[in-house]
Parts: C-alpha cells; structure tokens; sequence
C-alpha cells in the first residue's frame, strides 16, 4: 500500500513538474497590440479590457498607437516585430497592413486582427456588425409596433467608408424589416463618426425628411450627433426612437438615463473584445487551431434602465460586469461578413 | 499711406471679375441658392433654414476673429482643437460647480489663453504664426485626452446649458443672436474705429505702421487673444449643442473657418479683407454643405466642391491685387 502510495506520489509529481512548466512556457512573456486610434473610448475600452486580462495571465501587453495613419501603423508593427514580441495583436487602419501580415506568417510570428479583416489573415477577433445591428432591428421593430404606431422611418447616421460600419446599418434595417416590412430608410448620410459631423450633416437631413421617425447611429456619437440635430430643431421626442451602436463609454450609458427617445444600444462590449483578444493570441501562440473570426457577444440593451444589466457607473467610470457579459453566448459564425472573407 | 489706412478695398467698383468681392460673392450665393431651391423645395423650409444659420454662426464667430487675425497677416491653425477643448473645460467646469455662469466663461478664457500664448510665441519669440498654431494644434489635440479620456456628458444637466445652443430670441435660434452680435460688434471695430484701421496698417506694412508709431506687436497679441476668445465661445456653443464636452470634435475645423475667410476675399498676406466677405463666405460653404445633403448628393463632394471655391477664390484674389498694382 504504502509503496503503491509512493509511486501515486511520484507519478503525481513527474506529471505536475511537467505541466508546470509546460503551462508557464505556453504563456506568451509580451504581446505587443497596435490600436489604429487609442483616443477614441471604444479602444480604451478594449485596451482596458486586454490589460485585465493580460495582467491575470502574467502576461506583458505593450500598446502603440497607429492615430488612423497606415504608415504609423506599419512601422508600429515593425518595430514590435525588430523588439522580438511573442504575439501581435493589430486593428488594421485599413489594408496596407496585408505585406505585414505575409511578412508575420514568414517570421512565424503569431498576428491577430481585432476589429477588421484584412486579406490573408490568420485569424481575428470582433463582434459580427451585421448581426449586432440585426439584434437592435429587431428590438426596434417591436418599439416600432408598441410606441410608434407600427410606422418606421429611418435615418441612418452612417460611415460609408467603413465596410463594418455599412454592414451594421444593413443588419438594422434587416432586422427591423423582419418584424416591421413596411420599414424604410429614408436618409443614409455621412456622419463621419463623429459627433459634431453627425451632427451637422443629420441638421441637414432632417430638414430634407421631416417624417423621420427612427434615428440609427453606426456608432454612439453618429447616434448622440443625430439626436443633437433632433433636439436642436426644436422637435419633441415624443413619437422618436433613437439607436446606438457600440456601447463605447459613458456617452450611451448618460443618453440613456437622460433622453426620453434613446431607447435601444445596440452593445458591443469592447472590455470583452480586448479580454477575447488575449485569450485567442495566446492560442495563436500554442499554435493551436482556431477560426478565422473568433466572434466576441453583443447584445441590444432595451430600456433606460438595461445598461445595468452589464455595467455599473461611479462617477465618471464604469466598470463591466463580467459575469453578465460571460454568460452572453456569442454566435459560432456571423450572419453576413464583410465581402471577401 | 492713405492706401494702407483704407480698409474698404473690397467695396471698390471695378468692371474686372473679382475687384468687387462682396458682390460677386453675393451673387454667388444668389445662384447657388437659386439651383438648390429649384432642385429641393425643402431648401427654403425654415428649419432648414434656421439649421444652416446655426451651422454658419459656430464658423463665423471664429471666422471674424480669424479675418482681423489674416488682415494683420497672421493665421491661428489651433482653432480647431482649441474649440474642442474649451468645450471641454466649459462642459467639466459646469459639472464641477454645478453652475453655467461659472462653467461658461472657463471655457471662454481657456480660448483666450490659448489666444494669448499663441500671440506670445508669434510676436515675442518670432516662431511664424503658422508654425506656432501648428505646433498649438499638436499640443492641444494631445493634451485634451490627457485632460480627459472620454466626453464629458452633461452630468448637472442644467437646462441653461442647453439653452445656450438651443434656445431661441425670438425667431432666432440662440447661437445665431450671438454670433450676429459679435459679427456686428467686430464689423465696428473693424470698419469705424481706429483699432481697426490699425489691424490693416500693420497687416498691410508691419514696418510702415512701426514708423507711424504703433506697436505691431502688441496689436498682433490682441488680436490674437480675441479670436481665442471668440473660439472659446464657438467651444462653448458647440459642447452645448452636443450636450457633451467632446474631445474628438472640431478635426478640421480650422480649414472650414480658414477657407470662408479666404473665400470671403480676405487676403493670406494681409493689409486686406472685410467681415462682410467673411459673412459671405461662410454663408456659401454652409449652403454647399448643405445644399449637397438635401440634394442627396454624394457628401465627399462637401470636401470636392469647398476645395475648388477656395481655389477660385484665392485666384480671384491674385486678380484683385494685380488690378491694384495697376
């Protein structure tokens, strides 16, 4: 028995002297993460959310910022690459990341996406746009039906420029036209995303359309800009719908508790997205098998009141509630992707 | 001398294209009004309208201060985040003390310091205003996020702060009462008093006005100040119009402000310009911008077109100078 006890012990501890290490050697020391532009509050948000989670793994995570300039980006990148950084994590201002890309698989450098795709990537990280809108269509449909007479015209408050941005208005209007057919979009504008753009040009569009009676922002300053406008033509809330998208910072949480007609966020929770992004590097860097697009949740937030569902506000910082966010279960595959992937 | 002491250049009568600037710009407008009309029956809707007029009195505010800085033949580039961070500031403050009276002119002052240290560097430490306002922008478009990372939400919610943006003097939407009113209050200075004639002395012949007794500088410093001032104000109306102070606002504002005064016949070189071409060039750019949206036109235009005006505009200018040199 005792020497039967021994070598239980013994092969307990050969096995735990050899995952141990192997488990500490699994870890990436340093990931190196290039934002395209960290002043913006949904990449504080994701950078907030990588630092948490790095920092439980004991992971080191160094962030550059690119400030929407390709070439920034690129020598950001580089230069991650010259310092020997376990695993790259790079939101891609746009596609004159794809040589760096090439040149990361033939250094064999692990690389993930967050955010957008880019040809021959390996894997990437985001919410699915087209289905996140979708959620909040639906949403609005059935406040289209209960508040405002089954009638819905819609202004888009858009970024034309982004193919992200297009397919999430495209999901809204799906989505809204599945419970409301009759559903049209009367106005697809610039807004630059941005507040004061969305702002000045939805004046504009307003006056073009005064039937207007459901706003959508591809982002929560397009969303808060179109409301601005609103409320700046002297026009009463009362028979108006207003939908955010991101769920960026305090910005929606305020419009919410504040204005009567911004009911539906359509979340995309970046704290989870940079915790996601972390996990998935770290399996890029076992060289573990993973999908071209890990998808990370989003939700539609009903109410004035639904934000506190996933986050809690203290003064001017709010925090995530993980659990609420965990328990969200994200799609195995998104409903429509950007075209080419 | 006497040339220099006459700011009216603009009003002169020629039967060349471009002596008269107000006029051609006038009936610019005239037409541009006209082909939008007959296209949309909406341009002419009061809300439109009025929405026009509250997009021209954020530019034109700071368009005036921008003018008197040109005549003297000087530029301020920071204008843009400038109004950015003022809104901020104005925004916490009001936040912090719970009060519009005291958040308001934080925001206003914070222009005006800007103004000033942008004059300090330009006419103590002789760095070209172009430079120094450059080198401003880089410092405040980096320092507003260090002040914040995020918009300031209207936390007080304090009706007045709305009011500012959105409330009206009757018919007139607020932010055009004020914007009318130091237009008005610029234009006199300007065009009736001797300041005024001194901004054109020292824009048109810097060395000519230090003969004659005047500190070019110390004009220049003012006049630096006051379009700080002003844009702080522009600041303050914009926050309360987003009901947020945001720091990602104002990218490019400078150049939108820049370019109504260039179009307004205001020449980069000093010595020459008038508020009246401002009001008209700011009014032109709005309706082109506007104009594009209700045609449902494609909105890149709204940088396309601006862009060939300001080259028409800056050649309309070498047209008048090379009349006056004859």
């Amino acid at each position: 028995m005792t020497r039967r006890l021994r070598l239980l012990f013994a092969g307990a501890a050969a096995l735990a002297a050899t995952v141990a290490p192997a488990h500490a050697a699994r870890m990436p020391k340093k990931i190196g993460y290039v934002t395209n532009y960290a002043t913006h509050e949904w990449y504080q948000n994701v950078i907030k959310g990588m630092k948490a989670r790095a920092a439980q793994l004991g992971i080191v995570l160094e962030v550059r910022d690119a400030n929407l300039d390709v070439n920034r980006e690129v020598s950001a990148t580089e230069d991650f690459m010259a310092e020997g950084v376990d695993v790259l994590i790079v939101t891609p201002v746009n596609e004159g990341i794809v040589p760096l890309v090439r040149r990361a698989k033939e250094e064999g450098i692990p690389l993930l996406l967050e955010g957008s795709p880019v040809k021959r990537m390996t894997a990437m990280v985001a919410t699915c746009d087209y289905d996140t809108g979708y959620l909040a269509g639906i949403e609005a449909g059935h406040y289209t039906k209960s508040h405002l007479d089954g009638t819905a015209r819609v202004m888009n408050v858009g970024l034309p420029l982004l193919s992200a941005t297009v397919l999430r208005a495209h999901g809204f209007m799906d989505g809204l036209r599945a419970v409301v057919p009759g559903a049209t979009l009367v106005n697809d504008i610039d807004g630059g995303g941005n507040p004061d753009t969305a702002l000045a040009a939805s004046a504009a569009a307003l006056a073009r359309n005064a039937d207007i009676n459901i706003i959508y922002g591809i982002n929560d300053s397009s969303a808060q800009g179109g409301l601005q406008a609103w409320k700046a033509s002297g026009r009463s809330q009362n028979n108006l719908l207003v939908v955010g998208t991101g769920g960026e910072g305090l910005g929606f949480i305020h419009a919410m508790n504040t204005e009567p007609a911004y009911r539906i966020e359509a979340a995309m929770f970046p704290e989870k997205e940079g915790f996601t992004a972390i996990d998935a590097a770290v399996r890029l860097f076992n060289k573990e098998s993973v999908p071209q697009q890990i998808v990370s949740p989003s939700a539609a937030i009903v109410g004035a009141d639904g934000w506190k569902k996933y986050y809690s506000v203290a003064g001017n910082v709010r925090t995530i509630k993980w659990d609420a966010v965990n328990r969200l279960t994200p799609p195995a595959k998104c409903m429509k992707i950007t075209g080419g992937f | 001398m006497s040339d220099i002491l006459q700011p009216a250049t603009g009003t002169r009568v020629s039967p060349r294209l471009g002596a008269n600037c107000p006029g051609v710009l006038l009936v610019l407008l005239a037409v541009l009004c006209l082909a939008i009309s007959i296209n949309s029956s909406r341009f002419y809707a009061i809300e439109n309208i009025t929405g026009i007029l509250r997009q021209c009195a954020l530019v034109l505010i700071i368009g005036s201060g921008m003018t008197l800085l040109l005549i003297t033949a000087e530029v301020d580039l920071s204008v843009g985040a400038s109004l950015a961070f003022a809104g901020v500031i104005a925004m916490d403050a009001t936040n912090q003390t719970g009060s519009v009276w005291l958040g308001a002119p934080a925001g206003i002052l914070f222009g005006g310091l800007v103004g000033l240290a942008n004059g300090i560097i330009v006419t103590r430490f002789k760095v070209t205003s172009l430079i120094a306002t450059i080198a401003t922008m880089m410092i405040l478009q980096g320092g507003v996020f260090l002040y914040s990372r995020q918009a300031i939400q209207n936390g007080s919610q304090l009706p007045a702060f709305s009011t500012i943006s959105t409330g009206y003097f009757g018919p007139l939407p607020m932010p055009v009462l004020i914007a009318a009113i130091i237009f008005a209050c610029t234009y006199v200075v300007l065009r009736h008093t001797l300041f005024g004639r001194y901004v054109y002395a020292v824009g048109a012949n810097p060395y000519a006005a230090r003969l004659s007794g005047l500190n070019p500088e110390r004009l220049k410093l003012i006049v630096f100040v006051v379009t700080g001032l002003l844009t702080g104000l522009s600041g303050l109306i914009l926050a309360s119009l987003m009901n947020a102070g945001q720091p990602t606002a104002g990218h490019g504002f400078e150049l939108t402000v820049i370019a109504a005064v260039i179009l307004g016949g205001t020449s980069l070189k000093g010595g020459r310009g008038t508020l009246l071409g401002t009001l008209l060039g700011v009014l032109i750019l709005q309706v082109i911008n506007n104009g594009i949206i209700i045609l449902g036109w494609d909105q890149e235009l709204q940088l396309v077109v601006p862009g060939f005006v300001i080259v028409l505009a800056a050649y309309l200018d070498i047209v008048r100078r090379r009349d006056n040199v004859r």
